[in-house]
Protein backbone atom coordinates (compact mmCIF):
# COMPACT_ATOMS: atom_id res chain seq x y z
CA UNK A 1 0.00 0.00 0.00
CA UNK A 2 2.49 2.71 -1.09
CA UNK A 3 -0.30 4.63 -2.70
CA UNK A 4 -2.04 7.34 -0.61
CA UNK A 5 -5.36 6.48 1.06
CA UNK A 6 -8.43 7.78 -0.30
CA UNK A 7 -9.35 10.27 2.33
CA UNK A 8 -6.50 10.27 5.29
CA UNK A 9 -4.05 11.11 2.87
CA UNK A 10 -1.37 9.45 3.84
CA UNK A 11 0.77 6.69 3.14
CA UNK A 12 2.25 3.49 4.31
CA UNK A 13 4.26 3.99 7.91
CA UNK A 14 3.01 7.20 8.02
CA UNK A 15 0.48 7.21 11.39
CA UNK A 16 1.81 5.60 14.46
CA UNK A 17 0.63 2.18 14.89
CA UNK A 18 -1.22 2.70 18.25
CA UNK A 19 -4.17 5.38 17.34
CA UNK A 20 -6.90 6.78 19.69
CA UNK A 21 -9.80 7.53 17.73
CA UNK A 22 -12.21 10.04 18.53
CA UNK A 23 -15.33 11.35 17.17
CA UNK A 24 -14.96 14.71 17.22
CA UNK A 25 -11.95 16.80 15.64
CA UNK A 26 -12.12 19.37 18.31
CA UNK A 27 -11.16 16.60 20.40
CA UNK A 28 -8.41 14.94 17.89
CA UNK A 29 -6.84 18.45 17.91
CA UNK A 30 -6.78 18.83 22.05
CA UNK A 31 -5.88 15.03 22.51
CA UNK A 32 -2.77 15.74 19.71
CA UNK A 33 -1.97 18.97 21.18
CA UNK A 34 -2.11 18.67 25.06
CA UNK A 35 -1.91 14.99 25.74
CA UNK A 36 0.73 14.14 23.07
CA UNK A 37 4.45 15.56 23.59
CA UNK A 38 6.36 15.56 20.45
CA UNK A 39 3.16 16.24 18.54
CA UNK A 40 2.82 16.79 14.65
CA UNK A 41 -0.73 17.28 13.09
CA UNK A 42 -0.33 15.41 9.92
CA UNK A 43 -3.33 15.47 8.17
CA UNK A 44 -6.40 18.02 8.45
CA UNK A 45 -8.69 16.58 5.45
CA UNK A 46 -12.42 16.35 6.00
CA UNK A 47 -13.78 14.83 9.32
CA UNK A 48 -10.18 13.25 9.09
CA UNK A 49 -7.25 15.20 11.53
CA UNK A 50 -4.39 13.09 12.48
CA UNK A 51 -1.72 13.43 14.65
CA UNK A 52 1.71 11.54 15.92
CA UNK A 53 3.21 11.89 18.78
CA UNK A 54 4.04 10.55 22.09
CA UNK A 55 3.22 9.38 25.64
CA UNK A 56 4.94 7.50 28.10
CA UNK A 57 7.76 8.10 25.51
CA UNK A 58 5.86 5.31 23.31
CA UNK A 59 4.96 6.47 19.57
CA UNK A 60 1.14 7.17 19.35
CA UNK A 61 -1.67 8.93 17.38
CA UNK A 62 -4.80 10.38 17.08
CA UNK A 63 -7.11 9.96 14.23
CA UNK A 64 -10.89 11.94 14.33
CA UNK A 65 -13.62 9.69 12.62
CA UNK A 66 -16.24 12.59 12.32
CA UNK A 67 -19.61 11.28 13.51
CA UNK A 68 -21.25 7.86 12.51
CA UNK A 69 -20.03 4.08 11.05
CA UNK A 70 -20.11 5.58 7.94
CA UNK A 71 -16.95 7.48 7.90
CA UNK A 72 -15.47 6.09 11.34
CA UNK A 73 -14.97 2.23 8.75
CA UNK A 74 -13.30 4.91 6.42
CA UNK A 75 -11.13 5.71 8.27
CA UNK A 76 -10.01 2.28 10.65
CA UNK A 77 -9.68 0.90 7.01
CA UNK A 78 -7.17 3.52 5.83
CA UNK A 79 -5.41 3.52 8.85
CA UNK A 80 -5.03 -0.55 8.91
CA UNK A 81 -3.94 -0.37 5.26
CA UNK A 82 -1.20 1.79 6.27
CA UNK A 83 -0.40 -0.16 9.07
CA UNK A 84 -1.57 0.60 12.29
CA UNK A 85 -2.45 -2.53 14.57
CA UNK A 86 -4.48 -1.04 17.97
CA UNK A 87 -7.46 1.47 18.04
CA UNK A 88 -9.27 2.83 20.60
CA UNK A 89 -12.55 5.23 20.67
CA UNK A 90 -12.65 7.70 23.08
CA UNK A 91 -15.73 9.42 22.87
CA UNK A 92 -19.22 10.45 24.42
CA UNK A 93 -22.39 8.19 24.84
CA UNK A 94 -26.15 8.63 26.33
CA UNK A 95 -26.69 6.57 29.13
CA UNK A 96 -29.56 3.89 29.10
CA UNK A 97 -29.27 2.85 32.81
CA UNK A 98 -30.67 5.46 35.76
CA UNK A 99 -27.89 4.15 38.08
CA UNK A 100 -24.78 5.38 34.78
CA UNK A 101 -24.73 9.35 35.68
CA UNK A 102 -23.48 11.89 33.46
CA UNK A 103 -19.53 12.14 33.68
CA UNK A 104 -19.28 8.34 34.46
CA UNK A 105 -16.93 5.99 32.34
CA UNK A 106 -17.88 3.47 30.36
CA UNK A 107 -15.54 0.29 28.98
CA UNK A 108 -17.30 -1.49 26.28
CA UNK A 109 -17.16 -5.52 25.91
CA UNK A 110 -19.45 -5.34 22.93
CA UNK A 111 -21.93 -3.43 21.07
CA UNK A 112 -25.71 -3.87 19.38
CA UNK A 113 -25.38 -3.47 15.70
CA UNK A 114 -27.58 -0.98 15.45
CA UNK A 115 -25.64 0.53 12.43
CA UNK A 116 -25.80 0.12 8.13
CA UNK A 117 -22.09 0.03 7.85
CA UNK A 118 -21.44 -2.94 9.93
CA UNK A 119 -23.77 -5.51 7.90
CA UNK A 120 -22.46 -4.53 4.67
CA UNK A 121 -19.21 -6.44 5.96
CA UNK A 122 -21.05 -9.34 6.92
CA UNK A 123 -24.29 -10.53 8.69
CA UNK A 124 -25.80 -9.28 11.14
CA UNK A 125 -25.69 -12.69 13.64
CA UNK A 126 -21.59 -11.83 13.59
CA UNK A 127 -21.03 -10.46 17.15
CA UNK A 128 -19.81 -7.07 17.18
CA UNK A 129 -16.56 -7.73 20.02
CA UNK A 130 -14.56 -5.16 21.29
CA UNK A 131 -10.72 -6.90 21.64
CA UNK A 132 -10.24 -8.63 24.77
CA UNK A 133 -6.82 -7.27 25.47
CA UNK A 134 -7.63 -3.96 24.67
CA UNK A 135 -10.34 -4.12 27.11
CA UNK A 136 -8.25 -5.55 29.72
CA UNK A 137 -5.49 -3.14 28.88
CA UNK A 138 -8.39 -0.14 29.55
CA UNK A 139 -9.73 -2.05 32.77
CA UNK A 140 -6.05 -2.24 34.26
CA UNK A 141 -5.09 1.41 33.24
CA UNK A 142 -8.65 2.90 35.05
CA UNK A 143 -7.56 0.81 38.11
CA UNK A 144 -4.03 2.74 38.30
CA UNK A 145 -6.28 6.06 37.89
CA UNK A 146 -8.49 5.19 40.61
CA UNK A 147 -11.23 5.78 38.28
CA UNK A 148 -14.27 4.00 38.34
CA UNK A 149 -15.86 2.27 35.48
CA UNK A 150 -19.34 0.05 33.95
CA UNK A 151 -18.33 -2.57 31.89
CA UNK A 152 -20.56 -4.10 29.48
CA UNK A 153 -21.68 -4.26 26.33
CA UNK A 154 -23.06 -0.80 24.51
CA UNK A 155 -25.52 -0.04 21.80
CA UNK A 156 -24.11 1.89 18.33
CA UNK A 157 -26.83 3.26 16.06
CA UNK A 158 -26.87 5.95 13.19
CA UNK A 159 -30.18 8.06 13.78
CA UNK A 160 -29.05 10.69 16.25
CA UNK A 161 -32.18 11.98 16.13
CA UNK A 162 -34.39 8.93 16.56
CA UNK A 163 -32.32 7.75 19.63
CA UNK A 164 -31.31 10.79 22.11
CA UNK A 165 -32.89 13.47 24.42
CA UNK A 166 -32.88 15.92 21.52
CA UNK A 167 -35.07 13.05 19.36
CA UNK A 168 -38.38 13.60 17.77
CA UNK A 169 -40.92 11.46 20.04
CA UNK A 170 -41.32 8.92 22.61
CA UNK A 171 -37.77 8.03 22.24
CA UNK A 172 -37.68 6.53 25.28
CA UNK A 173 -39.79 3.85 24.33
CA UNK A 174 -37.66 3.23 21.18
CA UNK A 175 -34.68 2.40 23.36
CA UNK A 176 -36.50 0.63 26.28
CA UNK A 177 -35.65 -2.84 24.94
CA UNK A 178 -31.93 -2.17 25.14
CA UNK A 179 -32.19 -0.50 28.50
CA UNK A 180 -34.37 -3.55 29.98
CA UNK A 181 -31.35 -5.93 28.64
CA UNK A 182 -28.70 -4.23 30.50
CA UNK A 183 -27.52 -2.54 27.68
CA UNK A 184 -25.41 0.56 29.62
CA UNK A 185 -25.11 3.16 26.57
CA UNK A 186 -25.94 4.09 23.05
CA UNK A 187 -23.25 5.67 20.90
CA UNK A 188 -22.80 5.95 16.90
CA UNK A 189 -19.62 4.40 16.14
CA UNK A 190 -18.37 1.39 17.99
CA UNK A 191 -20.30 -1.90 16.73
CA UNK A 192 -18.65 -0.65 13.65
CA UNK A 193 -15.42 -0.33 14.57
CA UNK A 194 -15.40 -4.03 16.34
CA UNK A 195 -16.40 -5.63 13.74
CA UNK A 196 -14.05 -4.19 11.19
CA UNK A 197 -11.32 -5.07 13.96
CA UNK A 198 -12.37 -8.81 14.71
CA UNK A 199 -12.31 -9.10 10.35
CA UNK A 200 -9.20 -7.45 9.38
CA UNK A 201 -7.41 -8.83 12.49
CA UNK A 202 -6.58 -5.60 14.48
CA UNK A 203 -7.46 -4.93 18.20
CA UNK A 204 -10.29 -2.29 19.08
CA UNK A 205 -11.58 -1.17 22.07
CA UNK A 206 -13.78 1.83 23.38
CA UNK A 207 -14.07 3.92 26.35
CA UNK A 208 -16.97 6.25 26.46
CA UNK A 209 -17.98 9.32 29.18
CA UNK A 210 -21.81 9.91 29.59
CA UNK A 211 -22.73 13.22 28.61
CA UNK A 212 -26.43 12.49 29.04
CA UNK A 213 -28.86 9.80 31.01
CA UNK A 214 -31.73 9.08 28.00
CA UNK A 215 -33.85 7.48 31.11
CA UNK A 216 -33.04 10.20 33.88
CA UNK A 217 -32.92 13.47 31.62
CA UNK A 218 -29.93 14.27 33.57
CA UNK A 219 -26.99 16.13 31.87
CA UNK A 220 -23.60 17.16 32.68
CA UNK A 221 -22.34 20.67 33.11
CA UNK A 222 -19.47 21.24 30.61
CA UNK A 223 -16.99 21.50 33.62
CA UNK A 224 -17.94 18.21 34.89
CA UNK A 225 -17.40 16.09 31.46
CA UNK A 226 -14.09 17.74 30.44
CA UNK A 227 -12.97 16.27 33.44
CA UNK A 228 -14.38 12.90 32.90
CA UNK A 229 -13.18 13.20 29.47
CA UNK A 230 -9.34 13.73 30.28
CA UNK A 231 -9.38 10.90 32.43
CA UNK A 232 -11.00 8.62 29.25
CA UNK A 233 -8.16 10.16 27.00
CA UNK A 234 -5.58 9.47 29.74
CA UNK A 235 -6.76 5.82 30.70
CA UNK A 236 -7.03 5.16 26.89
CA UNK A 237 -3.73 6.52 26.16
CA UNK A 238 -1.84 4.57 29.18
CA UNK A 239 -3.86 1.27 27.58
CA UNK A 240 -2.68 1.80 23.81
CA UNK A 241 1.08 2.42 25.46
CA UNK A 242 0.53 -1.00 27.40
CA UNK A 243 -0.57 -3.41 24.28
CA UNK B 1 -38.80 -25.12 47.79
CA UNK B 2 -40.24 -26.02 44.37
CA UNK B 3 -38.16 -28.40 42.00
CA UNK B 4 -37.29 -27.15 38.48
CA UNK B 5 -39.53 -28.31 35.92
CA UNK B 6 -36.58 -29.88 33.98
CA UNK B 7 -33.59 -29.88 36.17
CA UNK B 8 -35.49 -31.30 38.71
CA UNK B 9 -33.00 -29.50 41.42
CA UNK B 10 -33.43 -27.41 44.11
CA UNK B 11 -32.19 -23.74 45.24
CA UNK B 12 -29.84 -24.60 47.71
CA UNK B 13 -28.55 -27.92 45.92
CA UNK B 14 -25.49 -26.37 43.66
CA UNK B 15 -23.07 -24.34 43.97
CA UNK B 16 -22.66 -20.76 42.22
CA UNK B 17 -20.77 -21.99 40.20
CA UNK B 18 -20.87 -24.46 37.65
CA UNK B 19 -19.61 -26.54 34.91
CA UNK B 20 -21.94 -27.00 31.84
CA UNK B 21 -21.29 -30.14 29.07
CA UNK B 22 -23.24 -30.59 26.47
CA UNK B 23 -23.25 -34.81 26.79
CA UNK B 24 -25.10 -36.15 30.00
CA UNK B 25 -22.87 -39.06 29.58
CA UNK B 26 -19.72 -36.54 30.33
CA UNK B 27 -21.00 -35.03 33.76
CA UNK B 28 -19.92 -38.01 35.47
CA UNK B 29 -15.86 -37.46 33.92
CA UNK B 30 -16.40 -34.24 35.28
CA UNK B 31 -17.83 -35.27 39.25
CA UNK B 32 -14.68 -37.40 39.31
CA UNK B 33 -12.52 -34.07 39.81
CA UNK B 34 -14.80 -32.53 42.70
CA UNK B 35 -14.19 -33.78 46.23
CA UNK B 36 -17.27 -35.65 47.88
CA UNK B 37 -19.65 -35.62 44.63
CA UNK B 38 -23.40 -36.28 44.71
CA UNK B 39 -25.80 -36.93 41.91
CA UNK B 40 -28.39 -34.65 42.83
CA UNK B 41 -30.95 -35.05 39.70
CA UNK B 42 -31.22 -36.81 36.65
CA UNK B 43 -33.84 -36.06 34.17
CA UNK B 44 -34.16 -36.23 30.26
CA UNK B 45 -30.78 -35.02 29.34
CA UNK B 46 -29.98 -33.11 32.25
CA UNK B 47 -27.65 -34.67 35.31
CA UNK B 48 -26.37 -32.94 37.76
CA UNK B 49 -23.86 -33.44 40.47
CA UNK B 50 -22.49 -30.94 43.01
CA UNK B 51 -19.32 -31.58 45.25
CA UNK B 52 -16.62 -29.31 46.07
CA UNK B 53 -13.35 -28.22 44.54
CA UNK B 54 -10.17 -26.84 47.19
CA UNK B 55 -13.52 -25.95 49.40
CA UNK B 56 -15.28 -24.02 46.79
CA UNK B 57 -19.21 -25.73 46.16
CA UNK B 58 -19.27 -26.30 42.53
CA UNK B 59 -21.68 -28.10 40.55
CA UNK B 60 -22.04 -30.04 36.59
CA UNK B 61 -25.07 -29.88 34.69
CA UNK B 62 -25.70 -31.19 31.51
CA UNK B 63 -27.55 -29.06 28.97
CA UNK B 64 -27.84 -31.38 25.92
CA UNK B 65 -27.61 -30.50 22.45
CA UNK B 66 -28.42 -27.70 21.05
CA UNK B 67 -29.50 -23.86 22.32
CA UNK B 68 -32.95 -24.62 23.49
CA UNK B 69 -32.01 -27.06 25.98
CA UNK B 70 -29.23 -25.40 26.82
CA UNK B 71 -30.94 -22.08 27.88
CA UNK B 72 -33.80 -24.16 29.60
CA UNK B 73 -31.01 -25.52 31.59
CA UNK B 74 -28.75 -21.98 31.97
CA UNK B 75 -32.36 -20.06 32.98
CA UNK B 76 -33.08 -22.96 35.88
CA UNK B 77 -29.33 -22.87 36.97
CA UNK B 78 -29.42 -19.21 37.78
CA UNK B 79 -32.72 -20.00 38.95
CA UNK B 80 -31.38 -22.38 41.67
CA UNK B 81 -28.31 -19.84 42.58
CA UNK B 82 -26.11 -20.01 39.76
CA UNK B 83 -23.70 -17.36 39.60
CA UNK B 84 -20.52 -18.33 37.35
CA UNK B 85 -21.33 -20.76 34.53
CA UNK B 86 -18.54 -22.59 32.19
CA UNK B 87 -19.53 -24.78 29.00
CA UNK B 88 -17.26 -27.18 28.56
CA UNK B 89 -17.80 -29.02 25.28
CA UNK B 90 -16.48 -29.93 22.02
CA UNK B 91 -16.28 -28.30 18.24
CA UNK B 92 -15.58 -28.20 14.86
CA UNK B 93 -12.64 -26.07 13.60
CA UNK B 94 -13.37 -23.36 10.33
CA UNK B 95 -9.25 -22.78 10.60
CA UNK B 96 -6.40 -24.63 8.81
CA UNK B 97 -4.26 -23.52 11.50
CA UNK B 98 -6.46 -25.20 14.04
CA UNK B 99 -5.73 -28.74 14.88
CA UNK B 100 -7.73 -31.58 16.47
CA UNK B 101 -7.60 -31.76 19.96
CA UNK B 102 -6.76 -27.83 20.28
CA UNK B 103 -8.25 -25.57 22.56
CA UNK B 104 -10.72 -22.61 22.02
CA UNK B 105 -11.47 -20.01 24.28
CA UNK B 106 -14.39 -17.50 22.44
CA UNK B 107 -14.98 -14.20 23.01
CA UNK B 108 -18.13 -14.46 21.30
CA UNK B 109 -20.17 -15.99 19.12
CA UNK B 110 -22.34 -15.70 15.83
CA UNK B 111 -25.65 -15.81 17.04
CA UNK B 112 -26.90 -18.40 13.50
CA UNK B 113 -29.49 -20.52 16.19
CA UNK B 114 -32.83 -19.80 16.85
CA UNK B 115 -33.21 -19.41 20.38
CA UNK B 116 -31.41 -16.37 21.81
CA UNK B 117 -33.49 -13.90 18.78
CA UNK B 118 -36.72 -15.02 20.90
CA UNK B 119 -34.65 -13.15 24.03
CA UNK B 120 -33.65 -10.30 22.38
CA UNK B 121 -33.38 -8.91 18.34
CA UNK B 122 -30.48 -10.50 16.41
CA UNK B 123 -28.26 -7.14 16.22
CA UNK B 124 -27.47 -7.76 20.20
CA UNK B 125 -23.84 -9.60 20.25
CA UNK B 126 -23.39 -12.65 21.72
CA UNK B 127 -20.35 -11.90 24.24
CA UNK B 128 -18.78 -13.92 26.52
CA UNK B 129 -18.50 -12.78 30.52
CA UNK B 130 -14.53 -10.75 30.24
CA UNK B 131 -13.87 -12.25 33.76
CA UNK B 132 -14.62 -15.58 32.79
CA UNK B 133 -12.47 -15.71 29.37
CA UNK B 134 -9.94 -13.95 31.08
CA UNK B 135 -9.68 -16.27 34.20
CA UNK B 136 -9.77 -19.37 31.77
CA UNK B 137 -7.42 -18.04 29.62
CA UNK B 138 -5.26 -17.80 32.56
CA UNK B 139 -5.78 -21.04 34.15
CA UNK B 140 -4.83 -22.54 30.97
CA UNK B 141 -1.60 -20.76 31.10
CA UNK B 142 -1.07 -21.88 34.41
CA UNK B 143 -1.46 -25.27 33.23
CA UNK B 144 0.61 -24.92 29.76
CA UNK B 145 -1.73 -25.49 27.97
CA UNK B 146 -2.25 -22.87 24.37
CA UNK B 147 -5.41 -21.42 23.49
CA UNK B 148 -7.29 -20.19 20.46
CA UNK B 149 -8.89 -16.79 21.32
CA UNK B 150 -11.44 -15.17 19.53
CA UNK B 151 -15.42 -15.87 17.69
CA UNK B 152 -17.33 -18.77 17.22
CA UNK B 153 -20.31 -19.47 15.32
CA UNK B 154 -22.83 -21.22 17.18
CA UNK B 155 -26.10 -22.82 15.00
CA UNK B 156 -28.72 -25.21 14.99
CA UNK B 157 -29.08 -27.69 12.15
CA UNK B 158 -26.03 -30.26 12.79
CA UNK B 159 -26.69 -32.28 9.62
CA UNK B 160 -26.12 -28.99 7.51
CA UNK B 161 -23.13 -27.85 8.83
CA UNK B 162 -20.92 -30.40 9.77
CA UNK B 163 -18.17 -32.86 8.53
CA UNK B 164 -20.66 -35.61 7.92
CA UNK B 165 -23.07 -33.49 5.57
CA UNK B 166 -22.96 -32.89 1.84
CA UNK B 167 -19.89 -31.19 0.42
CA UNK B 168 -21.74 -27.97 -0.12
CA UNK B 169 -21.99 -27.27 3.37
CA UNK B 170 -18.00 -25.08 3.14
CA UNK B 171 -20.00 -23.14 0.68
CA UNK B 172 -22.39 -22.36 3.36
CA UNK B 173 -19.43 -21.74 5.73
CA UNK B 174 -17.32 -19.37 3.52
CA UNK B 175 -18.93 -16.26 4.99
CA UNK B 176 -17.62 -16.75 8.35
CA UNK B 177 -14.10 -18.77 7.35
CA UNK B 178 -13.62 -14.76 5.61
CA UNK B 179 -14.40 -13.65 8.99
CA UNK B 180 -12.36 -15.19 10.82
CA UNK B 181 -14.56 -17.01 13.04
CA UNK B 182 -12.72 -19.82 14.72
CA UNK B 183 -15.12 -22.90 14.84
CA UNK B 184 -18.85 -24.03 15.38
CA UNK B 185 -20.83 -25.54 18.19
CA UNK B 186 -24.09 -25.40 19.59
CA UNK B 187 -24.83 -23.98 22.29
CA UNK B 188 -22.19 -20.92 23.23
CA UNK B 189 -24.64 -17.99 21.52
CA UNK B 190 -27.72 -18.72 23.68
CA UNK B 191 -26.12 -18.91 26.80
CA UNK B 192 -23.70 -16.10 26.39
CA UNK B 193 -26.75 -13.98 25.56
CA UNK B 194 -28.69 -14.89 28.35
CA UNK B 195 -26.42 -14.73 30.70
CA UNK B 196 -25.75 -10.86 29.89
CA UNK B 197 -29.41 -10.31 30.49
CA UNK B 198 -29.68 -12.11 33.66
CA UNK B 199 -26.74 -10.80 34.57
CA UNK B 200 -24.52 -13.74 35.85
CA UNK B 201 -20.88 -14.60 34.41
CA UNK B 202 -21.26 -17.19 31.29
CA UNK B 203 -17.69 -18.16 29.33
CA UNK B 204 -17.13 -21.52 27.31
CA UNK B 205 -14.28 -23.72 27.00
CA UNK B 206 -14.09 -26.24 23.81
CA UNK B 207 -11.96 -29.25 22.12
CA UNK B 208 -11.79 -29.60 18.43
CA UNK B 209 -12.97 -32.76 17.72
CA UNK B 210 -13.21 -31.90 13.54
CA UNK B 211 -11.84 -29.93 11.40
CA UNK B 212 -14.22 -28.76 8.90
CA UNK B 213 -11.60 -27.83 6.14
CA UNK B 214 -9.31 -30.89 6.56
CA UNK B 215 -12.50 -32.97 7.31
CA UNK B 216 -10.58 -34.87 9.98
CA UNK B 217 -12.44 -36.42 12.46
CA UNK B 218 -11.69 -37.66 16.38
CA UNK B 219 -14.66 -39.82 16.92
CA UNK B 220 -12.32 -42.43 19.47
CA UNK B 221 -14.17 -40.90 23.29
CA UNK B 222 -10.81 -42.83 24.78
CA UNK B 223 -9.02 -39.61 22.76
CA UNK B 224 -11.45 -36.89 23.81
CA UNK B 225 -11.61 -38.30 27.61
CA UNK B 226 -8.09 -37.20 28.35
CA UNK B 227 -8.86 -33.24 26.82
CA UNK B 228 -12.01 -33.30 28.97
CA UNK B 229 -10.28 -34.16 31.96
CA UNK B 230 -7.71 -31.36 31.47
CA UNK B 231 -10.43 -28.55 30.48
CA UNK B 232 -12.38 -29.52 34.03
CA UNK B 233 -8.96 -28.70 35.52
CA UNK B 234 -8.56 -25.49 33.79
CA UNK B 235 -12.69 -24.69 34.48
CA UNK B 236 -12.40 -25.46 37.94
CA UNK B 237 -8.78 -23.59 38.71
CA UNK B 238 -10.46 -20.60 36.94
CA UNK B 239 -13.94 -20.77 39.45
CA UNK B 240 -11.19 -20.93 42.29
CA UNK B 241 -9.50 -18.24 40.61
CA UNK B 242 -12.67 -15.65 39.91
CA UNK B 243 -13.71 -16.69 43.65
CA UNK B 244 -10.35 -15.03 45.49
CA UNK B 245 -11.14 -11.83 43.25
Amino acid sequence: MEQVQYHIRCKKDEVNKAVLLPGDIERANYIGTKFFHDSVKIVDNREFHIYNGSYENKPVAVCSTGIGCMSAAVAIEELTNIGCKYFIRVGTCGSLSSQINPGDIIIATGAVRGDGASKEYVPIEYPAVADYRTVTALRNRAKKENTDYSLGIIRTHDAFYMESPFAFGDYKKRVAIWAEAGVLAIENESSTLFVIGSLRKVQVGAILVVAGNLITGKKGTKDELQKSIDKAITIAAGALVDL
Amino acid sequence: MKKMHHLQIEPGQIGEFVIMPGDPGRCHLIAEHFENPQLIAQSREYITYTGKYKGLRVSVTSTGMGCPSAAIALEELIMSGAKHLARLGTTGALQKKINLGDIIIPTSAVRLEGTSVEYIPIEFPAVADIDIVDALIKAARGKNQKSHIGIIMSHDAFYKGSVFTDPDFLKREQVWIDSNVLSVENESSALFTIGYLRKVKVGTILTVVANHLTRKVITDEEKINPIFHRMTDICLEAFKNMEKE
